[in-house]
């Protein structure tokens, strides 16, 4: 579904992504994991259109993405849950929901019935509607997050770190959360540290270092591999 | 005695509906992009300048003055987009309002090189008559400026609030980069509230000038100035906050000239600014703005 090849993106003449090609399949979830400074937030940026690589293509279904605007690739149908959340802090719950839809065209009579699924899916969401989001709590947050990114009816969900900063009990319901939603059909690249819980839902798992993918394969993979077992998991799991 | 209070009170409310339109663009610009655009009064000022200049050169006709108006102020507004704030880099906001002061002074100079001499007739929108309320009256053209202003205020209200270009709008001032995200372009955001703001500028320059039958220079700095402690005084950001302190500012001074004089009343702006600022210095509306910020930014 989404190919980047030998992209490399630079931050000023800082490289920070050295020829990373990567694959989400269709369908799949394909988990991203790495150190700090690795360069995730960097790829979804460069998936996003925030950031334009300086060599590589990019390609989401068979259409050729890698020239194209930030704003052009949400209507194109790619999604993301940033980093950090960046809801509209001073907007209501329902006006960050409508900020997720303004990809899509204004005739799209399905918008307000998507606004009622979302409610259906994030029920503390619903109950605060016409709450200002910043007065949420940081899962309320992640929750509401998704849902704007969702509203958006994307192809691919891009993930930036969803259980940064959450407390145990919230991660588990964020992670129950992406495999409903994976169940229904939606594809989702997921960036995160916690590569105990994203093991659990990934069907495909790249490792990035420095910039380069190191590590790519499926869970059961990982498992096998004794360094990286050490590294992102711990010893204790076996 | 009342009776001269309520009338003090009434002229006050007519000419503060000028202000309130001046402070009107300013919150927008200032809610919008949290810059302060000091080359907004001057821009005004140069529009309605090149508006006498199409009254004096091209024909006498009301409407024409109008349009150059609003065209030549929504022109320089684009300018000053441009310059000031496309080109200034987001984190540098002091360079931002240091370079719209200094578009000032080229507007203002250029306004000079157009039409050298100190005063120009301005056009009356129709002829002046006073219309009279049992013991008391107002004028035709300054009621007509008030009913103006206040549905421009519903209209941007709508615009921004009903709107999914509103929304967009919005969604930028709050979160810029979050907005991008969503795919909305701040550059056309940007634009647009520009252009927005400018079109309100030249009716409030049409209206206020139109109103005084005369134009000079200084209009920019006095534009400026009454916008400026109208918009403080409601609370930056807030609409309905700009049009109450444009009122609230205009029945002050209406009564400080009664009973007082002149120099009162230009003393009077700046005390009740003066006051505000220490009893409530978000402005009437501006607490609210203030503690929504807050706590969206302690947790966010
Ligand atoms: N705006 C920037 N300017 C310069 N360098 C940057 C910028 N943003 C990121 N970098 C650098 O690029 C590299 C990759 O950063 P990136 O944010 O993609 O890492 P990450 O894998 O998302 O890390 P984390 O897990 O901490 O979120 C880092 O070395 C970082 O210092
Ligand atoms: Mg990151």
């Amino acid at each position: 579904m989404l190919y980047l090849e030998d992209i490399r993106t630079f931050y000023g003449e800082i490289e920070a992504l050295k020829g990373l090609t990567l694959e989400a399949r269709k369908g799949e979830v394909t988990c991203v994991l790495g150190p700090n400074g690795a360069g995730k937030t960097t790829t979804m940026f460069t998936i996003a259109g925030i950031l334009k690589p300086r060599t590589g293509t990019l390609f989401l279904e068979d259409e050729n993405l890698t020239h194209v605007s930030a704003q052009s690739r949400v209507r194109k149908g790619i999604a993301l849950v940033p980093e950090n959340r960046l809801i509209f802090p001073q907007m209501t719950i329902a006006e960050n929901l409508d900020t997720g839809a303004l990809s899509r065209p204004l005739k799209d009579a399905g918008i307000q019935e998507d606004i009622l699924k979302m409610y259906e899916r994030f029920p503390r969401l619903h109950e605060r509607k016409e709450q200002m989001a910043g007065t949420l709590s940081g899962g309320e947050q992640q929750m509401l997050a998704i849902a704007r990114a969702l509203m958006a009816k994307p192809k691919i969900l891009l993930m930036d770190e969803p259980s940064l900063g959450l407390a145990p009990l919230i991660v588990k319901e964020i992670f129950n959360i992406i495999r409903q939603l994976n169940e229904e059909g939606v594809t989702i690249l997921l960036v995160e540290q916690n590569a105990k819980m994203a093991l659990t839902v990934a069907d495909h798992v790249y490792l990035i270092e420095q910039g380069k993918v190191t590590f790519n394969g499926n869970p059961s993979e990982i498992h096998q591999d004794e360094v990286i077992r050490r590294a992102y998991l711990g010893s204790e799991v076996s | 005695m009342i009776t001269d209070f309520v009338q003090n009170c009434i002229d006050g409310i007519m000419v503060g509906s000028g202000y309130s339109l001046l402070a009107l663009g300013f919150t927008l610009v200032f809610g919008v992009l949290k810059r302060l655009n000091l080359s907004y009064g001057p821009s005004i000022m140069l529009g309605a300048y090149v508006g006498t200049w199409s009254f004096l050169n091209i024909a006498d006709n009301i409407w024409l003055v109008l349009l150059t108006t609003i065209c030549a102020t929504v022109v320089i507004g684009i300018y000053v987009e441009q310059l000031c704030f496309r080109a200034v880099s987001k984190e540098t906001t002091i360079a931002s309002m240091v370079s719209s002061f200094a578009i000032w002074m080229q507007l203002e100079e250029i306004a000079l090189h157009l039409l050298p001499e100190r005063t120009y007739p301005f056009p009356a929108f129709f002829d002046s008559g006073l219309l009279e309320f049992g013991p008391f009256t107002a004028r035709s053209e300054y009621l007509f400026m008030f009913v103006v202003m206040l549905l421009l205020l519903l209209i941007l209200h709508a615009f921004i609030y009903r709107t999914r270009i509103g929304l967009a709008i919005r969604a930028y001032s709050d979160h810029p980069s979050a907005s991008a995200y969503m795919g909305i372009d701040g550059s056309s955001v940007l634009f647009l509230a520009f252009i927005i703001v400018s079109i309100i500028g030249g009716i409030a320059g049409f209206l206020i000038l139109s109103a005084d039958s005369q134009i000079t220079p200084f209009f920019g700095l006095w534009a400026t100035f009454k916008g400026l402690i109208a918009m403080m005084l409601g609370g930056i950001g807030s609409l309905s906050g700009a049009v109450l302190g444009g009122l609230i500012l205009g029945v002050i001074e209406a009564n400080a000239f009664w009973y007082g004089d002149p120099v009162i009343r230009d003393i009077s702006s700046f005390m009740l600014l003066f006051t505000m600022l220490i009893i409530r210095p978000g402005g009437i509306f501006g607490h609210k703005i203030e503690i929504h910020q807050k706590i969206a930014s302690e947790r966010v």
